[in-house]
């Protein structure tokens, strides 16, 4: 799991352009949006979910499950876990 | 009217610098296309040490001019779409997004517009900008010429205004 944390983190700092971020700078636990945490915006969501089906092909059913998968770095991790197809 | 401050962005730049060495504080820049990056900028240096910068206001217009608008951009986008398309990239497959960003940055509530023209023309961009001033609202204005060619290649040149 710790591994896949960090391949996220990695792999999200890419896809959102988080200038001068490293993994360690975000929290496992830290919302994604709103003022706290990351502060990400509806554009990223969309990023998000087309960084999923890309890289494990999941593809989520509606944006009400993405709200629950991209609470934080370690929900979408366990997420993933549960229901990756590659 | 009359020119209070000028700006010119050279050709091939690097524009992450350019933010780092102005200590520019706006994480979304970095997911800014080239044409927004260069717009963003001219306005940071226009108005770098304002002390009323982040004031809203409704006298200020920003009004963009370019040939190519978002064209590189929208290559960009359109190599994307074999795959996955990219909602970033997709953002910015519209030219006057760069008075938006400007305008949210500043927090202003004026007249905001880009316009696209076959050639660099000072007149008619003059006389848009007189037109900008005929309200009674209006006091100044940034203008720009920037004509985005590709990541590495443009024309930046911005102006404030005042009346």
């Amino acid at each position: 799991m710790e591994d896949l944390i960090k391949e996220l983190k990695l792999s999200i700092i890419e896809a959102l352009n988080l200038e001068g971020m490293t993994p360690d700078d975000i929290d496992d636990n830290a919302p994604l949006f709103g003022d706290e945490g990351l502060g990400l915006d509806s554009i990223d969501v969309l990023e998000l979910l087309i960084l999923l089906e890309k890289n494990y092909g999941i593809r989520l059913a509606s944006p009400k499950e993405g709200q629950k998968v991209f609470q934080s770095v370690a929900v979408i991790a366990q997420y993933v876990t549960d229901n990756r197809t590659k | 009217m009359r020119i209070a401050r000028s700006i010119d962005i050279p050709s091939g730049a690097t524009l992450s610098n350019l933010y780092r060495e102005h200590k520019i504080e706006y994480p979304k820049f970095f997911k800014m296309d080239t044409l927004c990056k260069l717009g963003f900028l001219a306005s940071e240096l226009l108005l770098e040490g304002d002390a009323d910068r982040f004031e809203p206001r409704e006298d200020r217009a920003v009004l963009m001019f370019s040939r190519n608008g978002c064209m590189t951009n929208d290559i960009n986008y359109e190599k994307t779409m074999a795959d996955y398309p990219s909602p970033s990239l997709f953002v910015y497959t519209l030219p006057n997004i760069i008075t938006g960003e400007v305008a949210i940055r500043n927090k202003y509530k004026g007249e905001t517009s880009a316009f696209l023209l076959e050639e660099y023309d000072e007149g008619r961009m003059w006389a848009v900008v007189e037109e900008a001033f005929q309200d009674s609202v209006t006091t100044s204005a940034i203008v720009g010429w920037i004509d985005c060619r590709s990541e590495s290649e443009w024309t930046c040149k911005a102006y404030l205004i005042e009346r």
